[in-house]
């Protein structure tokens, strides 16, 4: 007894002393000392939610968008993709000439750019960076497979850089607008080397301050500042700093914004959003991201979605807006096509193809010989009961998705086996096509993400498909710039994918982000994710 | 003031808590044998016109997400969360009641060995030995039930050697001995059915384990798949509506809480009344 | 001898930890999958890459021979390599490690104070309805799922009254919610034990001696009664740790804490094996150290056992 009392005092005082000081509890806009120069920005720091911390997030490397989100603002591209008209403007490239056979891609830079670190921006910059994500070293995850066909990059002068392709490649424009094709500064790659993604330097808005992996990442305003593109509202950033927090768990987002742990929040659960649309003191600002819609792939070649009437029969069997309605609380449009309806180059006829029809399901189940013979509820044939595997990730309200569809196919005697595996598990099931169903979607503001899942010989060919015609129509979409004719292939595939029933769209997705009504300026670039944070800010100071 | 000294108990049986401790337990597997009737639509046919409704209009138990009634998930998800700790139990008492059996009464090197074991089991923390053990097995509620069988299984061992150490110091297995029987025989004979008390006893604590933690790993996601009714499932599934639709939660932890409580109670009891004076 | 019983006991452990290394082997060695292809399928290595990555790994050794490497490598506080991350599961867990104990820490303070309160009423008022009442709360502490008591907390203090943060690390605020909901489930064992401890005590006839000796009672009882209760505490709470670790373990999922529990549940999840491994052998150790140290501080503390050793 004399010693625990001791002991538990001392190991209060221990527990007491280990943990940092409180920070405020009220919304966090906290002015700090700063020092006069030609533009005072108000002195703001902010606290941005993201959900689950990448492993790394080095934009030339990996491929996941979180990292996109504070990055975005930390590297400049060489051009940038206005949202609003849909066409590419000067960013670190002041202009550019497109040779004859497309094949030869000239940026004339600006000049006068300087790295946080103080290394000059030049052509030789460019050359290092894409070299860097071309070198098989690298083993970059996303940013090598965006530049294409790349074979070479060519300084022609200082200030000027041809990028050699073997051949004509029209999404290029479109992957130099992403921050996976950011500027990094060459001195600080080679000083870092492989724990570069720690210490990362560009030519933005903000710096890289400080980064403690899977814990937060701080970003400081670059008060040199002073080449954004005509897009960014103001030259500098309005805020001082910005930290990015960590919220894997979606429930935790709503209540960290709500107690004022954050100002901004991305990825807030529908229902969540749904209740702060309708308080005074949040804004939901709805994002929807363009790319390849939220869809379930259908595996052909595996019995029996072998049979195009057993897949149209899924199709006509699901109600879409059911699920949009419960699941998603109607924060999502109804998917029609495997493009998200704000992509470039969506076909809207999508929309006449499967609405909702359960009789219909059930004749074409009938006319493919499919009947509940022994009466178990379960329709079969041959002996066969008709059930289908389906392989579901954990993200995305997939796993509710999933118990949704074997709810409404049930009625149609059609019984499902529902999994939820990891993602590398994911990707050994759908390459080997042990799956009848599994969902994905993908973002991306360039309509040849379609190749991705339809072409013959794509990585996320989940369905199987084998349409010589189809991959013809990619490939060429890919080659040519002349936007109409894209246009025309791209309808013609969109539709192909309906007719054929390879896959069942379920939604477009849409990133709800909420944020303080205090705070101003929130707007995302046209890739859906990325927030350009030099324009945002916090109105009033407690 | 204090209370020196102590009072009879009455008989176990006539005690109130032990009655509803039974009787709770007898509605739950009674609920779970008989969803099928009780709620023909099943665990899976989703409504959606009628999603995330409070109790009164969604139902007596209110209704999840997908417009299922909880009441429904709940007597259905009982053949699951019950099957999970009845086989887990099955399996721990299956594995330790032996091992303990023979390492206290034939000691020595059996002893030894065994029961080296048995504290090399007993080190890891429970949950996480259950947790490792499904890593090794794979996802499901039948590996989650073996899981936390095999967790349990060095306690019950122990239990099971102390219980048959003290009746094999009792005169009369001496004598048993002296009249010449064979060990297997006064093993079988005597030893077990007077060890058979405290080890039924802790079995009923040992149900109350199995179904929390149990009911832990399906939480946690490591056990069944979507849709499945468990009520750890259950649990973790209305984790993402708390505010809007706490009951989607509330219930199906209440009755976890209710069926482990009963089970630790009608244990404490019977180690209670067994207890040697 | 003191030394004797020290040295009895520290090779005790030994052997347990020994033993429980030996058996985390065993398992990974039936669980099916290729370490070497875990390590390499997501950078799309060839055939040729991924055996030449297993004969790396010493794969392809005899049995008894990666045995004898994998002993040694966890005597050096090796622990192998996470197959989704790459890095040193050692380091992994390093990191993690502060987070739970934190948890664990507060949750024992909390726990033992409430356990002990409780069981010391519960004694002393024998077979009163306080009584009753104070062995119901226990029970009910322990049967209730930190779970389930974890998500009523978050509902009541977090989302309606607004009084504590739901979710997240950083300060004490965060700290105290998840601590009072597994220093509760963690107080009805040890009130139990503490209760059944002191009725004991309060039985042997020295006590009635000291009564009967005119000894004023609440002496008798912070005296007497009291101070030998003591060590069952200390004793509970050792091996209560197993389930203390496996609390924390649930209580930061619900909680949304970083900390080794999280750690597991993705190992496990994305069958990262070496980390399941690395966590469950940390978990055997820290239990055994801190029996160890219980019993080790039950010796010291207590007179009548130590006199017996010497």
């Amino acid at each position: 007894m004399k010693r625990l009392i001791p002991f538990l005092v001392l190991l209060s005082t221990l527990l007491a002393g280990c943990c940092d000081p409180l920070p405020p509890a009220t919304p966090t806009a906290t002015p700090l000392p700063f020092p006069s120069s030609g533009f005072t920005p108000t002195p703001i720091r902010l606290i941005y939610g993201l959900t689950l911390a990448p492993s790394g997030i080095d934009p030339h490397v990996n491929a996941s968008s979180e990292l996109g989100i504070p990055l975005t603002s930390v590297y400049d591209t060489l051009v940038y993709l206005d949202p609003e008209s849909g066409e590419f403007v000067p960013g670190l490239a002041e202009d550019w000439d497109i040779s004859e056979d497309e094949m030869a891609y000239t940026f004339y830079l600006r000049k006068g750019v300087t790295f946080h670190d103080g290394t000059p921006f030049d052509a030789e910059a460019v050359r290092f960076n894409l070299e860097r994500i071309t070198s098989p070293d690298l083993a970059s995850q996303k940013a090598r497979f965006m530049l294409g066909p790349y074979e070479r990059t060519e300084v022609v002068d200082e200030y000027t850089v041809r990028i050699h392709l073997g051949e004509p490649f029209a999404p290029l424009l479109d992957s130099l607008s992403q921050v996976y094709l950011g500027m990094a500064s060459p001195t600080a790659v080679e000083k870092w080397g492989s724990d570069y993604q720690l210490h990362q330097v560009g030519t933005g808005p903000f710096t890289f301050a400080e980064y403690v992996p899977q814990d937060y990442l701080l970003l400081r305003r670059n008060p040199d500042y002073a080449w954004g593109p005509k897009i960014y509202q103001h030259e500098t950033a309005l805020a001082e700093e910005i930290e990015f927090r960590f919220f894997a768990d979606p429930a935790t987002r709503s209540p960290a914004l709500e107690t004022g742990e954050a100002e901004i929040m991305g990825e807030i659960p529908p229902q969540d959003a749904v209740r702060l649309m309708e308080s005074e003191d949040f804004i939901i600002e709805a994002v929807p991201i363009p790319g390849v819609s939220l869809m379930f792939f259908l595996n052909t070649t595996r019995a029996p979605l072998d049979d195009v009437d057993v897949r149209q029969a899924l199709l006509y069997g699901t109600d879409r807006q059911a699920i949009v309605s419960t699941i998603f609380r109607d924060t999502s449009p109804v998917a029609y096509g495997p493009l998200a309806a704000n992509t470039f180059g969506y076909e809207p006829a999508v929309r006449d193809y499967y609405a909702y029809d359960p009789t219909q399901a059930a004749a074409l189940l009938d006319a493919a010989g499919w009947i509940d013979t022994d009466d178990d509820g379960i329709r079969d044939k041959d002996g066969e009961p008709l059930v289908l595997d389906m392989f579901l990730m954990s993200w995305g309200h997939m796993p509710e998705i999933g118990q949704l569809l074997a709810a409404q196919w049930a009625e149609l005697g059609i019984g499902v086996n529902n999994q939820v595996v990891s993602y590398p598990e994911a990707l050994e099931v759908a390459g080997e096509g042990r799956h009848h169903l599994i969902p994905f979607n993908l973002s991306g503001s360039d309509p040849d993400i379609l190749r991705k899942f339809f072409h013959s010989e794509a990585g996320f060919n989940w369905s199987k498909l084998d349409d010589a015609e189809m991959d013809n129509w990619l490939e060429v979409a890919a080659r040519t710039s002349d936007w109409e004719e894209r246009e025309a292939l791209y309808s013609q595939i969109q539709l192909r994918v309906m007719e054929r029933g390879v896959a069942i769209p379920i939604r477009d997705y849409v990133n709800l982000n909420g944020a303080s009504s205090q705070v101003e300026g929130l707007h995302f670039d046209a890739q859906g994710w990325f927030p350009w944070l030099i324009d945002v800010t916090v109105t009033e100071i407690q | 003031m204090i209370e020196w000294s102590a009072q009879h108990p009455r008989p176990l049986l006539r005690q109130p808590v032990n009655l509803a401790a039974l009787a709770w337990l007898a509605l739950g597997v009674l609920g779970a044998l008989l969803a099928s009737p009780l709620a023909p639509e099943g665990p899976i046919a989703a409504d959606t016109t009628r999603s995330l409704l409070p109790p009164g209009p969604g139902g007596p138990l209110g209704t999840d997400l997908l417009g299922r009634g909880v009441l429904t998930r709940l007597l259905w998800g009982g053949r699951w969360t019950l099957g999970m700790g009845s086989l887990g139990l099955a399996i721990a008492v299956g594995l330790g009641l032996p091992t303990g059996l023979a390492a206290g009464f034939f000691g020595g090197h059996v002893e030894g060995v065994t029961m080296r074991l048995v504290d090399a089991l007993l080190a890891f923390p429970g949950l996480l030995l259950a947790m490792a053990a499904v890593a090794v097995l794979g996802p499901g509620v039948i590996s989650v039930a073996i899981a936390v069988g095999l967790a349990a299984a060095p306690a019950y061992a122990r239990v099971a050697r102390s219980a048959v150490l003290d009746v094999r110091a009792q005169p009369y297995v001496e004598a048993a001995r002296a009249l010449g029987g064979s060990e297997w025989r006064i093993l079988a004979r005597h030893v077990l059915p007077n060890a058979a008390a405290p080890l039924v006893a802790f079995a009923a604590t040992q149900l109350g384990w199995i179904l929390l933690n149990g009911a832990a790993l399906t939480f946690l996601g490591l056990g069944a798949p979507p849709g499945t009714p468990d009520w750890g499932a259950m649990l973790n599934e209305g984790r993402g509506y708390l505010r809007d639709a706490p009951w989607v939660s509330g219930f199906p932890g209440l009755a976890l809480t209710l069926t482990v409580l009963a089970a630790n109670l009608l244990g404490d009891s019977l180690q209670k009344a067994l207890r040697p004076h | 001898m003191i030394a004797r019983y020290i040295g009895r006991r520290l090779i005790q452990a030994a052997s347990v930890l020994w033993l429980a290394a030996t058996l985390a082997f065993v398992a990974m060695k039936l669980t099916p999958g290729d370490p070497a292809q875990a390590l390499l399928a997501a950078s799309g290595a060839t055939e040729t890459e991924i055996a030449e990555r297993r004969t790396q790994l010493g794969l392809d050794d005899p049995l008894p021979l990666q045995y004898a490497r994998y002993l040694w490598s966890l005597a050096q506080g090796d622990l192998g390599q996470s197959w989704l991350h790459g890095r040193s599961v050692g380091q992994m867990i390093l990191e993690q490690f502060p987070a739970t104990a934190e948890l664990a820490i507060s949750a024992i303070i909390i726990g033992t104070a409430l356990g002990l309160a409780l069981g010391v009423l519960a004694a002393l008022r024998r077979s009163t309805w306080l009584d009753t009442a104070a062995t119901a709360l226990a029970v009910i502490g322990l049967s209730t799922p930190t779970y389930w008591s974890g998500l009523l907390a978050i509902l009541l203090f977090s989302l309606h009254l607004r009084w504590l943060p739901a979710t997240g690390e950083g300060d004490p605020r965060h700290l105290l919610l998840p601590s009072l909901v597994l220093g509760c489930a963690l107080s009805g064992s040890i009130a139990r034990l503490v209760r059944a401890r002191v009725v004991e005590i309060m039985e042997e006839p020295f006590v009635q001696a000291a009564r009967a000796r005119g000894i004023p009672p609440w002496r008798v009882l912070l005296v007497h009664v009291l101070r030998p209760a003591l060590p069952t505490a200390l004793t509970v709470v050792a091996l209560q740790f197993g389930f203390l670790l496996g609390g924390a373990v649930v209580t930061e999922s619900v909680f949304a804490r970083r900390g080794l529990g999280k750690l597991a549940v993705e190992a496990i999840l994305w069958r990262d094996l070496p980390v399941v491994r690395g966590v469950i052998v940390l978990g055997a150790l820290v239990y055994v150290l801190v029996n160890l140290a219980a019993d080790l501080a039950q010796a010291w503390l207590n007179p009548r056992l130590r006199e017996e050793l010497a």
